[in-house]
């Protein structure tokens, strides 16, 4: 499954980078996740709760941030299991300077699902892909907010 | 004998408790004492059990025991066997890596869904629940799904022992360098590279299994959804448990549907017949839709290339065909008799072709088993030609109808005309091929059609008719035959006739009905051989304590083999009746003659009826010296051919040239499947194995994504054929009669599958080139992206 797109923040390029850093802001934009503990450089222990049409369980798993290039983006490896099945998803961000102090936040990447999450209602995926997109920048806007 | 019922449109005696909801399937039987299963599964194609930890989920409420695949290993228990065997070229063996019941530790899961343990508590929650709970360490490893490029240098391997990935090589028909010279001299080749792509049969019921051992009698019952109980029972006493086989009772209570999958014996029926002598407690099993997607063997799955010459006068000369067959990654029941015997022995078609070769690599790949789908190779067969001919007539211009008379095999009767020697092993037993395409093209209105077409073309609309003409071989099947073929059983068929003291008849059979009417069809035949009413006669099947063999249901055998197996019993009732009543009567055997359920003295009105004579068998107090008492008869029947429908399927399609939606106008199909019992019954079969192939041609398909996940495994992803897809079916028949059994009957399970598939492709390549798109194939399903694509190239 494809994840690409791109969306625009409205804050600095430095500001959204120090949020992409910090494991508190990440806990609480990401959506579904309950918990979020570093467990080394650049490496987090996660556990979110999914529930969307076809696609509802309990995941955990390993969350590792790479090819780390400061204020500019980095690849983000995300590994979860869960009974209904595993994904495996490496996605490249990168943060680019729009003008009046906003930030394109551009992200390439794809996941390889396995087990029933794989199996079904595979059409729908992409929509439960695109609408957890869709609430983890808007949580990223109300973070923006209310900081 | 008499004709009160063999040809009326009866209806289905066992279709009140269906309709009903009182019809008794496996899932609907609760034991005391009973428990659940609950299987830990690979959610990868290909992964290495690292380790296994038990220990969060064995503590979880009413968890009762688990067995893991290392608790398996050290039983010393291998697998499941295959029962067929196909030798490579060269004479080897085929390969045949054991099937696990369950994975072991630092053994590998070769598909998805693979077990690693199952789980048993008091009730199916607490047994998934737990089964959750189990942690399975995998190292995750390349898998392949494509046969063809399962085929290719550095494909990754499914079994160390299987080099290449290939089960066999095989090859049929005349010697290549024969085929390849008629090839090169002919002065036109059609070609065609195509893949018959994976189906997933879809029984309304899941697989369903109980295994119950009882100490105090040391026997096992095992009740289970299956098209053949008894050979459920020999694979898995003699080749899997090493259980004797009179302690082992296997039951099929009704079964909802089967189309192929539930012949094959599935190691789940092993593991919970083993497991529930451990706890001494009756397991259930019922698999869930996913899994039956998942794990369910699935059909077809082709890789072809095949190339068919003609001469300047469109003669066929020669058929040449490279195919890679895909196989899964285990051998299941009958998966390697599939793409051979029952693929390759049927490329002669319905055409006088004099040379043919077929060179076909079996291959294994990280997905489900693939095994016998209604048809069972005999559409991929059909596929093969039917698309050939009718692209060859569009590429030769000449007329598809004709170009398929002129290649036919004349008609013969089997009985003073000799039957039909095929270049590739097989003699059809009698066949008239001209005559159902000539009923067909009447129905269709040919002349008409083509008029209509060139009308839509020149209004912007694109019709297409597609032919497909068909011979199958059913009545599987002839034990010597398939023997020397590689069977490793014999494929007969047992009947018992129980006339009751009354003159009631209850009748055995080893032919096991999962929905096909069995009930019905032979109390037609058995009413009518002894002259009583239907309601006189009931059918026992599925229990293999009560029936004496058999060797199940499917290759449309259960008439042909099943119900002639009940005639030879008839037989011998009558001919001890005869004597039972010439005693009665004072007269000599020679002098009765028997019909209307009675013997009577020729040419007199001294008779005695088939009851009376019931009653003195069972109070023989006065009856001929030196006779037993009694009336009661088995017998086994072994055909002496296969036998050999055929038919003529038309499809009318239109194709939206703005979005490449296909729609389905008109479907006539002119079957001849013998003499037929049960009209009504007939056209159910054949209605429903029309809507399996058009299913395949235009919506079906299993899907795995490149590390080997089935992405379609639902029913919101697997695109079945619904109602609205479907045009009104316009049916008729010829009766050729089979010449090598007593009813003359030849099959017509599987018709409607075979023949369709490619009527529908052929139609709406028909319609493409009829708008100035010359295309020569569209993978199937022909789903409207496809098809526009197709039309935009």
């Amino acid at each position: 499954m494809d994840l690409t797109g791109s969306h625009i923040l409205n804050a600095d390029t430095n500001r959204i980078w120090a949020m992409l850093m910090d494991t508190d802001t990440l806990a609480r934009i990401v959506p579904g996740i309950t918990r979020l503990e570093k467990t080394a450089e650049n490496e987090y222990k996660a556990v979110a709760e999914i529930k969307m049409g076809p696609v509802s369980g309990s995941f955990s798993g390993g969350l590792t941030l790479q090819d780390i290039r400061e204020g500019e983006g980095y690849t983000l490896h995300v590994k979860q299991s869960s009974k209904i099945g595993n994904a495996d998803a490496t996605i490249r961000i990168d943060l680019k300077p729009t003008d009046e102090g906003h930030t394109e936040l551009v992200f390439d990447g794809g996941a390889k699902l396995s087990g029933l999450l794989a199996r079904t209602g595979n059409r729908v995926m992409s929509g439960v892909a695109h609408t957890l997109t869709k609430q983890f920048f808007n949580n990223f806007e109300q973070e923006i907010e209310t900081v | 004998m008499s004709n009160k019922y063999i040809g009326q449109s009866v209806r289905r005696t066992e279709d009140k408790r269906y309709i009903t909801g009182k019809g008794r399937y496996t899932d609907d039987i609760k034991l005391v004492g009973m428990t659940h299963a609950s299987f830990v599964r690979s959610p990868y194609a290909h992964a290495r059990v690292i380790s296994i930890d038990l220990s969060a989920a064995q503590n979880m409420p009413g968890v009762v025991a688990i067995f893991t695949g290392d608790d398996i290993k050290a039983t010393g228990i291998v697998g499941v066997p295959t029962g067929w065997q196909v030798n490579f070229k060269n004479g080897d063996t085929m390969k045949e890596p054991p099937h696990p019941l369950l994975i072991a530790t630092g053994s590998t899961s070769k598909h998805i869904g693979d077990p690693v343990a199952v789980v048993i508590a008091e009730t199916y929650a607490a047994a998934v629940d737990a089964s959750e709970a189990v942690e399975v360490e995998w190292e995750e490893l390349d898998a392949v799904t494509d046969p063809f490029k399962a085929a290719q240098e550095g494909a990754a391997l499914v079994h160390a022992d299987a080099p290449g990935n290939l089960a066999f090589d095989w090859e049929l028909g005349n010697p290549l360098s024969e085929v390849d010279e008629a090839i090169a001299q002919s002065a036109h080749v059609t070609s065609l590279e195509f893949v018959n792509q994976r189906m997933i049969p879809n029984a309304i019921e899941p697989r369903a299994y109980i295994g119950h051992y009882e100490e105090h009698i040391d026997k096992y019952t095992l009740y289970t959804s299956t098209q053949n109980p008894h050979l459920i029972r020999l694979l898995m006493c003699a080749f899997v448990l090493g259980l004797p086989e009179h302690k082992v009772r296997v039951l099929g209570p009704d079964v909802g549907g089967g189309f192929g999958s539930k012949i094959f014996h599935y190691t789940e029926e092993a593991l919970v017949t083993w497991a529930s002598k451990q706890i001494n407690r009756p397991i259930k099993w019922t698999e869930t839709r996913s899994e039956a997607f998942m794990l369910d063997a699935h059909g077809r799955d082709h890789v072809t290339k095949a190339e068919m010459g003609f001469d300047a006068d469109g003669n066929v000369q020669a058929l040449r065909i490279k195919t890679y067959a895909n196989l899964g990654a285990y051998l299941s029941t009958f998966a390697p008799a599939v793409p051979t015997y029952l693929h390759g022995t049927l490329l002669q078609g319905l055409y006088t072709t004099p040379k043919i070769h077929i060179d076909l690599c079996g291959m294994f790949t990280h997905t489900v088993a693939v095994d016998a789908y209604r048809g069972a190779g005999r559409p991929e067969a059909t596929y093969l030609l039917e698309r050939l001919m009718d692209l060859a007539a569009l590429e030769m211009g000449k007329d598809p109808v004709q170009l398929r008379k002129q290649n036919f095999i004349p008609a013969f009767n089997g009985v003073s005309e000799p039957g039909y020697q095929t270049q590739v092993a097989l003699q059809y037993d009698s066949g008239n091929y001209q005559g159902v395409l000539d009923r067909g093209v009447e129905m269709l209105g040919y002349e008409n059609f083509r008029q209509m077409q060139r009308e839509a073309a020149q209004n912007g609309k694109l019709l297409g008719v597609g032919f497909s003409t068909y011979v199958e071989a059913c009545g599987i099947a002839p034990s010597a035959v398939v023997g020397a073929l590689g069977a490793r059983a014999g494929l007969y068929e047992s009947a018992q006739v129980r006339v009751q003291p009354t003159g009631k008849v209850s009748v055995y059979s080893g032919s096991h009905s999962h929905g096909q009417g069995h009930e019905t069809t032979f109390a037609q035949v058995v009413a009518d051989k002894l002259g009583i009413p239907m309601e006189d006669v009931d059918i026992i099947h599925g229990d293999s304590d009560a029936v004496a063999f058999g060797m199940g249901t499917y290759g449309s055998r259960s008439l042909a083999v099943g119900g002639s197996a009940i005639v030879k019993s008839i037989e011998k009732v009558l001919e001890k009746g005869a004597k039972i009543a010439a005693h009665k009567l004072e007269c000599a055997e020679g002098d009765l003659e028997y019909a209307e359920g009675k013997w009577t003295v020729k040419g007199t009105d001294q008779s005695v009826s088939f009851g009376d004579v019931a009653l003195t068998a069972y109070v023989p107090h006065v009856y001929p010296q030196g006779l037993e008492p009694g009336l009661d008869f088995s017998s086994f029947y072994d055909p002496a051919n296969f036998t050999y429908p055929f038919g003529c399927h038309i499809a009318v399609v239109e194709v939206d040239t703005e979005t490449g939606k296909v729609t389905l106008k008109r479907f006539i199909a002119v079957d001849d499947v013998g003499n037929v019992v049960n009209p009504m019954i007939v056209d159910g079969q054949i209605h429903g194995g029309l809507a399996q192939g058009i299913g395949q041609a235009l919506l079906e398909g299993a899907i795995y994504d490149e590390n080997g996940q089935l992405i379609n495994g639902s029913y919101m992803d697997y695109a079945m054929p619904r109602a609205d897809d479907l045009p009104m079916f316009e049916l008729d028949r010829q009766e050729t009669p089979c010449p090598h059994n007593p009813l003359g009957v030849k099959g017509a399970g599987e018709a409607g599958c075979i023949g369709s598939t490619p009527a529908v492709v052929n139609a709406v390549i028909d319609a493409l080139w009829s708008g100035g798109h010359p295309v020569k194939d569209i993978r199937m399903p022909l789903t409207p992206e496809r098809v526009w694509r197709a039309m935009q190239s």
